[in-house]
């Protein structure tokens, strides 16, 4: 006898929104780009939808790619992974770059230090 | 976490919302902190990507408002063609939801009955408004008249009674 959907949100209304995310700050991160003047309201819905649909687009590609199934866990390191392997989403990389542990870096330093036969 | 910075660049997305697509997408999936923090930021960064696109396609196209054609050109042109045929969609869905509204207010405004006789029915109820006002002063009048009738002869009957009581002296009694 199943009642209560999971939805937390779900109440009286039963029909979905067909856009979740806040347009208008979706336009307020658009007019902050460079040289973006005037947007079209419907130009700004086709936008919010496609960020809608990247959201989702990013966070299943990067868990079906990513070591996080067996743990069932989404990482950060597997949206640096999907980003860098997957083309559309090579814009990305700036913006994430791949953590390295401390103690990797440390290593490294003292390989590079080894190398250049500096006293330490 | 509110920056005091006005800056441009701290613009994102409500975490919330983010969180909320995330859990609907991937149910019942653990998803780290900083992963959460991350996919916020690459939403800011694909809305700079679109738009710039599309600003450079409007540019070219010599049209100075971004049109929903240049953002699905941009779509396209950076590898988003998948996106395409659902964000139309949602397109036509937003307008008949704007649509329904503006004819829901409209409808809600006149509940089918013409001004006129809208206007007609607000007289009537003030019609009948200053009436019962009226009639609730006239009575109230009426009380105030009767009982000073009422209190006149009493004042008269006491003099009477004491004219008929000493004829001799002439009590002047106060008026009451």
């Amino acid at each position: 006898m199943s009642q209560n959907s999971s939805g937390k949100d779900d109440q009286a209304s039963g029909s979905k929104k067909p856009i979740s995310l806040p347009i208008s700050r979706v336009r307020l991160i658009m007019k902050s780009s460079p040289d973006v003047s005037s947007i079209n309201q419907d130009a700004l819905f086709l936008t919010t939808k496609a960020t809608e649909l990247f959201v989702q687009h990013l966070a299943l590609s990067s868990f079906n790619n990513g070591s996080g199934k067996e743990t069932n866990t989404l990482s950060y390191s597997d949206l640096a992974n999907t980003a860098q392997e997957t083309e559309t989403f090579h814009f990305l990389t700036d913006i994430l770059p791949k953590k390295i542990l401390a103690q990797d870096y440390l290593n490294s330093l003292e390989q590079m230090q080894e190398e250049e036969g500096a006293d330490y | 976490m509110a920056s005091s910075s006005g800056n441009d660049d701290d613009l994102t997305i409500p975490r919330a919302a983010i969180n909320k697509m995330i859990k609907e997408t991937l149910p019942n999936v653990r998803v780290a902190n900083d992963a959460r923090e991350l996919v916020v930021n690459c939403c800011t960064e694909f809305i700079h990507l679109i738009s710039s696109e599309a600003n450079e396609i409007c540019n070219k196209s010599e049209k100075k408002t971004i049109s929903p054609e240049h953002v699905i050109n941009a779509l396209e042109s950076l590898g988003f063609a998948s996106y395409i045929t659902e964000v139309k969609d949602v397109l036509q869905e937003c307008k008949t939801v704007a649509l329904k509204r503006r004819k829901a207010s409209s409808r809600l405004e006149n509940l089918g009955i013409p001004e006129e006789e809208l206007l007609r029915q607000q007289q009537e109820l003030f019609a009948k408004a200053r009436q019962q006002q009226a009639e609730l002063a006239q009575q109230e009048w009426l009380q105030m008249q009767q009982a000073a009738q009422q209190a006149q002869m009493a004042a008269a009957s006491a003099t009477a009674a004491q004219q008929a009581g000493s004829s001799q002296d002439e009590d002047e009694e106060d008026d009451i």
